[in-house]
């Protein structure tokens, strides 16, 4: 018997308060507000009031929360390391795109 | 239950001192790691590794790990007599050949607990789906298929299979993911579930290259079609279209197909962009040859006529 799965929610979905970020992401908040200064993690919304997440800072405090598990890495390191993560995907969606357009003989 | 070899995962001999356990790890970690790594089974040899020094940097683990002996890897094993009192913070059955050996280490007896009486929160479980490009067009229904640590009215630890199902809409593309909250590892002692994310990736198809939500498909056509012009179908995953050929179509050209592409999550659709390739069959009859030395003999076309005037700007 198949249980059905009702509640997902799509990353680009998620609107998150700091604590509820930390929480899922399992990152200590004073950490999330350290790589926020770093600008590794940014909120959706302009600065005023309480921050809110999507999915960009989503995705980015569960890989900060991997490494510094896996790595045993400090806020600063967590930092730049997300940064090269970063350049590397938008890397590698380029390629992917150029290869799309590439016709297969050609490759 | 299956043995394995936490040594030898991390390269090391059953002696080895925290500090070469540590170093071991740190090398292996950052080769297979799969933020980090190229190697193609990175994901499940990191696994390997984060789990083998998740028990050997631990003393207490280690020293309950060491107590099970040695054993074949892989090789089905029961730990010995006393090892789930003197050890296990959790009873279970030996006989249980579902669990895996990592759930024996995850709570030993006597490990600081976390939160209120002990309360732990549920692992977050991270599942790959792949779908086809059918599919993603259309929206699918995913069946899944884990096993998950849990603990049933005994308190006993289990590895049980659940078996869940899932709408993933039309618009998904390669690289969204999902988060189901609460459907991961059951929590302890009261603490809360886990999650569980799913991540969505594109298969690869014969025909189509998926770039975001559009399509490319290689267009081949004979010579004569090229330069004559035509009128051809052209598959698409919502049915076969009709797309004229301009005469003199160069070989690259892309031919827009709007809103043939994959659906847009809320609405609108990508593009599909058939890739003109010019091709010529492998065997070229006698008859054809003639036609095609006329054709030469015929046309005063120079495709190179650029060499001679771009090279001089080499010196």
């Amino acid at each position: 018997m198949r249980v059905e799965l009702h509640e997902m929610i799509w990353f680009e979905q998620h609107v998150l308060s700091l604590p509820e970020l930390a929480e899922i992401s399992h990152l200590p908040p004073a950490v999330l507000e350290e790589l926020m200064d770093y600008g590794a993690i940014e909120p959706i919304a302009p600065a005023t009031g309480e921050p809110r997440f999507g999915a960009a800072a989503l995705r980015a405090a569960r890989t900060a929360s991997r490494l510094r598990a896996d790595f045993e890495l400090e806020t600063q390191a967590l930092a730049v390391v997300l940064g090269l993560l970063d350049r590397v995907d938008e890397l590698r969606a380029q390629l992917h795109a150029l290869q799309a357009r590439q016709p297969k003989s050609h490759r | 239950m299956k043995y394995k070899d936490y040594y030898s995962a991390l390269g090391l001999e059953r002696g080895a001192t925290d500090d070469q356990i540590k170093k071991a790890y740190r090398r292996l970690a950052r080769k297979y790691h799969p933020d980090v790594s190229k190697e193609a089974d990175a994901e499940a040899k990191f696994k390997e590794i984060a789990e083998a020094y998740q028990t050997l940097k631990d003393k207490e683990k280690r020293a309950a790990y060491d107590q099970l002996g040695t054993h074949r890897p892989g090789e089905d094993f029961q730990p010995p007599p006393n090892w789930q009192q003197q050890y296990s913070g959790a009873p279970f059955s030996a006989e249980d050949l579902n669990l895996d050996l990592s759930d024996l280490f995850a709570h030993l007896r006597g490990e600081a607990r976390r939160g209120p009486r002990g309360a732990m929160r549920g692992r977050d479980f991270e599942v790959a789906v792949p779908i086809s490009i059918d599919e993603a067009y259309h929206g699918t229904q995913i069946e899944l298929d884990l096993n998950m640590p849990e603990y049933d009215e005994q308190a006993q630890l289990r590895r049980v299979p659940h078996a869940f199902t899932a709408r993933v809409p039309k618009g998904a593309t390669d690289g969204q993911r999902l988060r189901v909250p609460g459907k991961g590892g059951k929590g302890i002692n009261g603490g809360p579930d886990g999650d569980l994310y799913l991540n969505i990736s594109l298969r690869p198809h014969p025909l189509y290259r998926a770039s975001g939500h559009d399509l490319y498909l290689d267009l081949p056509l004979a010579p004569w079609e090229a330069a004559l012009g035509t009128s051809v179908e052209v598959p698409s995953p919502g049915g076969m279209l009709r797309l004229k050929v301009p005469a003199g179509t160069q070989a690259g050209r892309q031919l827009r197909l709007p809103g043939r592409g994959l659906p847009k999550p809320r609405e609108g659709q990508g593009d599909l962009y058939a890739i003109v390739q010019i091709v010529l069959p492998s065997v070229i009859t006698e008859p054809e040859r003639a036609l095609y030395q006329q054709l030469a003999a015929a046309s005063a076309f120079d495709p190179r006529a650029h060499f001679a005037s771009e090279a001089g700007h080499a010196r």
